[in-house]
């Protein structure tokens, strides 16, 4: 009875074990061609050594399992198998959970910036009349937030000078597209504004937020209206 | 290629090998080779963990691309309509949808059908943006108060899941004898799976 346990699990699962090893590394890093070379090499080392484990207990009736004289080859074995399950889970989490945990997170990250930095864009008070710009110039990049800063100032110096107050709230906002390093949101808002003797104008508003992921950190690389015509 | 199956069974035998020096003897082989086999036991479970995983993750990729595509496809009918096709149009988006607006269709395209036809515009639309919404504020109600009366959801013996897709498109209209018209669509669609077939639900335009 104990012996046929051994030559299940050292016979044959373990062998068997490690080829699927081999192979969840390939299908994980999608077959390079160095990976095929060293993949068959191994593969057929092992089919191989099972052949002749096999052969071999025809004749002396003993296995590499139930061998007692060779406990040393038998812990090689083990080893090398245990070596190829934790490459294989080693490369499957580097490569596929990694990066899949990483992309829910950020498609939840850049929709909650864009949404506030789509609402700032479009929020004004005469009282104050930088704050929401500066608001939405801080999730950008140094670059853009100089651009759009003097974009908007000439804009809101009008709107002061009116006494217009503007408010947007989202509505609706969802990915259109994310990659690791860029990603592009659709926001849709609607837009209030009051101005003084006026009953208030309401419009929806669609934008497109597009990102990028500096260094850990989404900012905000653009924000343009997505059916201006 | 190995399945998580293979890989269960391959489990049980190595669970066996972690047995096999606990027998009379305990040599350092024996033990180091239980250490092992534990170890084996170990990558086995979390490799058929990582497997389905990612597995589910590209299922799920895959299946919002084709809800995407459903939303896309639909809505292109809807904003594309001349005076000339919108009877095989309307046709078309019916057979799209499920539910409520499956069974209200007639009533809710009946003015826009008799404005197509007396205008005798000519339409053509283009979607500009598609998305699976994530976030969402109903505006009109007030807070504190009770929520809208919105039509019951379809049970979920008919309708294993729903996604709601962002649609912005834009469609020009020609009309007899006036300049274009340009219309905005900010739309909320809900795509229903119904026995794997991929159905408009519900369609909301954001005002």
């Amino acid at each position: 009875m104990r012996n046929l346990w051994r030559v299940l699990a050292v016979d044959i699962a373990a062998p068997l074990a490690a080829l699927a090893a081999l192979v969840m590394i390939g299908i994980v890093l999608g077959w390079p061609v160095w990976w095929v070379s060293v993949c068959s090499i191994m593969g057929l080392l092992i089919v191989q050594s099972m052949v002749v484990n096999f052969v071999l207990a025809r004749r002396d009736s003993v296995t590499l399992g139930t061998d007692d004289d060779g406990p040393g080859l038998r812990l090689a074995a083990v080893a090398l198998t245990t070596a190829a399950l934790v490459a294989a889970v080693l490369v499957g989490y580097t490569r596929w959970t990694l990066p899949d945990r990483a992309l829910t997170s950020d498609s939840a990250e850049v929709v909650r910036i864009a949404t506030s930095a789509s609402e700032a864009t479009a929020t004004f008070s005469p009282r104050d009349p930088t704050s929401s710009i500066d608001r939405a110039a801080a999730m950008m990049a140094p670059e853009q937030a100089a651009t759009f800063k003097n974009q908007f100032g000439q804009a809101t110096a009008d709107l002061a000078r009116k006494n217009i107050t503007a408010q947007a709230t989202t509505i609706s906002a969802g990915v259109e597209a994310i990659g690791p390093a860029a990603a592009s949101v659709a926001v849709i808002m609607r837009g209030t504004q009051n101005a003084p003797g006026q009953p208030p104008s309401r419009a929806v508003l669609a934008l497109r937020v597009t990102l990028s992921n500096e260094g850990g950190h989404w900012l905000v690389f653009d924000v343009s209206p997505i059916n201006a015509g | 290629m190995p399945s998580a199956e293979g890989d269960a069974a391959a489990v049980e035998g190595d669970a066996a090998a972690a047995e096999v020096p606990a027998g009379p003897v305990f040599s350092g082989y024996g033990i180091a080779s239980a250490v092992l086999a534990a170890i084996s036991v170990a990558a086995i479970v979390l490799a058929a963990l990582i497997w389905s995983g990612h597995h589910r993750d590209v299922q799920e990729r895959s299946y919002q691309s084709r809800v995407l595509q459903t939303a896309v496809e639909w809505t292109g009918v809807l904003i594309n309509m001349n005076k000339d096709t919108v009877d095989a149009g309307l046709i078309k988006l019916r057979d799209g949808t499920v539910g409520e607006l499956n069974a209200d269709f007639e009533s809710v395209v009946k003015p826009y059908r008799e404005v197509v036809r007396t205008l005798q515009s000519r339409t053509t639309g283009q979607i500009e943006s598609v998305a699976i919404e994530s976030v969402h504020h109903d505006l009109d109600t007030e807070p504190g108060s009770p929520p809208p009366s919105t039509p019951p959801p379809l049970p979920p013996s008919i309708v294993a899941r729903t996604d709601t897709v962002l649609v912005v498109a834009t469609s020009v209209s020609e009309n007899v004898g006036n300049k274009p018209q340009t219309v905005r669509w900010n739309l909320r669609l809900a795509v229903a799976d119904v026995d794997g077939k991929l159905l408009i639900s519900r369609l909301e335009s954001m005002r």
